[in-house]
């Protein structure tokens, strides 16, 4: 099965500017080489990314945060130590399981806190009775509820240079889509976009070279 | 970039939000339309063969491909048919066929919300509606509300 890496990468790439959910240093136990290595974790959305160093441009592996356990391994060999278990191909319990380990408490309490809560199924379930709450507290108040923004670049907080952002792709993307759009425009267009648009350009050909 | 291709398999076989056969076109020039099983799990796009169920019933079809959906533009092309392409390399698109201009109306908007990003924001934006007309938060009864993931709006002006 083929992974678009292009899909996974721009993602990484393209928010590398706004604060991930979690991030941190964190020990590894390796698959042949059975000892813990120190890597760079990045927790962004249901993506676990690790990196052999913060600043590098391409992580070393991704950890699909779907469907998995993530479980305190107590009496191992270090301290502060977990265990994110994978489901199997056939979606079964057991399967992969990564061993880590934080380098203290606060660390590791941090971490079962934001892995616990990273799956893209558990944002769906809070999602669908806000909305519904919405609507009704709309239709309670006779009042034409608006939609959320769909695209991605109202998902950028980091303040920045909203106008080169909303020049490069706000038009582009917006005459493909012919979305329409209600009231929320006028107060979106105030909201912030990410120096990470500005990273792209000059990352371009970096990009495409770095793919494997 | 390494990852485990069984998390994403087992994710693949997970309930779908959407699933249809479509025709579909790579992004590579020269590429033709095929038909595809489209599955659309979380925020991924697989897709498989179509003659899958002409294997033995042990065999667990897998998808010939995964796309993330995160960073994409999801575009109609035609009244049938839409494109979806990374924001890095709009030029590269992926070309879905469908069989109505419902069924096409029905793809964009489910592809389009199914980003983790987007669906935080979405996530965000109903939480603030819900406060500014209740004057109550409603991530605070499940006790989150003071998390980071949701504090988007705390950088609007």
């Amino acid at each position: 099965m083929k992974l678009n890496r292009k899909s996974v990468l721009s993602f990484f790439r393209g928010y590398r500017a706004q604060a991930p959910d979690q991030e941190g240093i964190l020990l590894k136990k390796g698959t042949r080489n059975t000892s813990y290595q120190r890597r760079w974790f990045i927790l962004r959305g249901n993506l676990l990314f690790y990196l052999e160093h913060q600043a590098d441009h391409t992580p070393l592996g991704l950890i699909l945060l779907e469907n998995c356990q993530v479980e305190q391994r107590l009496g191992a060999t270090e301290p502060y130590a977990f265990t994110i278990l994978t489901p199997r191909a056939d979606g079964t319990e057991g399967g992969r399981s990564y061993k880590l380990a934080a380098e203290n408490q606060e660390e590791l309490g941090a971490w079962l806190g934001a892995l616990a809560g990273a799956s893209w199924r558990q944002l769906a379930a809070l999602l669908s009775p806000l909305e519904a709450q919405y609507r009704e507290l709309c239709q309670a108040a006779g009042q034409e509820p608006s939609s959320p923004p769909e695209d991605f670049l109202a998902t950028f907080t980091t303040p920045s240079s909203f106008q080169e952002l909303h020049e490069r792709y706000g038009k582009e993307i917006q005459a493909l889509q012919g979305v329409q759009r209600g009231p929320q425009e006028a107060s979106d267009s105030e909201s912030s976009r990410s120096q990470a648009e500005g990273e792209q350009g000059l990352n371009h050909s970096v990009l495409l070279s770095d793919l494997r | 970039m390494r990852y485990n291709e069984k998390e994403l398999r087992a994710l693949s076989r997970q309930p779908a939000e959407l699933a249809a056969e479509l025709g579909m076109r790579g992004p590579k020039k020269g590429s033709v339309l095929k038909r595809r099983l489209l599955k659309l799990v979380a925020n991924f796009l697989f897709y498989f063969r179509t003659d899958e169920a002409e294997t033995a019933p042990c065999v667990l079809p897998q998808p010939v491909g995964a796309l993330l959906l995160e960073r994409c533009v999801v575009s109609q092309e035609e009244a049938c048919s839409f494109s979806l392409s990374f924001v890095e390399d709009m030029d590269r698109k992926y070309v879905f066929q469908c069989d109505s201009e419902r069924q096409c109306l029905e793809w964009t908007g489910a592809l389009r919300r199914a980003s983790y990003e987007v669906m935080r924001r979405s996530l965000v934006f109903y939480r603030d509606e819900i406060l500014k007309m209740t004057g109550k938060d409603p991530l605070e009864q499940l006790g989150i509300s003071e998390e980071a993931r949701f504090q988007l709006s705390a950088i609007k002006a």
